[in-house]
């Protein structure tokens, strides 16, 4: 995978839970990249046709909601964004190990924190609020 | 003392990345929300901010204005600044402070410079709750 650079890639991270989403971007903005937060697959395939970001890589919910699901947004992206990874994650500890992935690829050598802190923490804030995971 | 933060509530993603990466860019803190129920759903998860920024009309059962009032609950004397195309000033109880839109980069930002003052140095990480 090419080297990274804080400037031109922008990370997606598309999630209807916000205190995953909100938790998850937070991550890996401290990890040096650009962060887009995405409540569905409507509003990821906006920005992407927005054009106005250089994505690089979509981390999004596999239940994520929208006229499109994960799946097919996947396909998408694949034949309309050369070059973009998407990452589909089903729960919040492969969604955490898979922004950790992200970090460990760059732009920041450092990992702020561990994937498995933020999954420890998303699992606080939503027992907090007693919605279910 | 650290970076203020601001809870950017606003449905238009487009609108939202680029007031939250003006905000951000500009040296504040901010969390983002697509709707009411999401904005409600971080203060109930014990999120502190210095100031709600918010839509009116948003998809959902919770609009601005309705989010504002839990706000004001939580955070007595803290600032609500609304930003709508269509509200007018004496409509906006409980907020603060309107913006209409469309709004300039340097209005919004002089405008949250009023309510919560020009941004400080940076937080430690958040992620220790």
């Amino acid at each position: 995978m090419p080297a990274k650079s804080a400037e031109t890639y922008c990370v997606i991270v598309a999630d209807s839970d916000v205190l995953i989403r909100n938790s998850l971007a937070e991550y890996l903005r401290a990890c040096g990249y650009q962060v887009i937060e995405a409540a569905s697959s409507d509003e990821v395939v906006t920005v992407a046709r927005a054009g106005s970001h250089a994505l690089g890589a979509i981390l999004a919910d596999i239940e994520l909601p929208g006229t499109i699901g994960a799946f097919e947004l996947r396909s998408w992206v694949r034949s309309q964004m050369v070059g973009v990874d998407v990452h589909l994650a089903g729960t919040v500890s492969k969604a955490a190990k898979a922004a950790g992935e992200l970090c460990e690829e760059g732009p920041h050598l450092k990992r702020p924190y561990d994937p498995q802190s933020v999954v420890e923490f998303i699992k606080r804030l939503q027992a907090r609020t007693s919605k279910p995971e | 003392m650290g970076a203020q933060a601001i809870l950017l509530v606003e449905d238009e993603i487009l609108i939202r990345i680029l007031v939250a990466d003006l905000l951000r860019d500009a040296g504040y803190e901010v969390a983002e929300a697509a709707s009411g129920e999401d904005g409600l759903r971080l203060l109930e998860s014990g999120g502190d901010f210095d100031l709600l920024m918010t839509d009116i009309k948003m998809p959902g059962a919770l609009d601005g204005l309705a989010l504002a009032t839990h706000w004001k609950n939580l955070f007595p004397g803290r600032p609500v600044l609304v930003s709508s195309g269509h509200l007018t000033a004496d409509r906006m109880h409980p907020a603060d402070e309107l913006i209409v839109k469309p709004y300039s980069d340097a209005r919004l930002l002089a405008t949250v410079e009023r309510l919560i003052g020009p941004p400080c140095q940076p937080r430690a990480p958040r992620l220790t709750a």
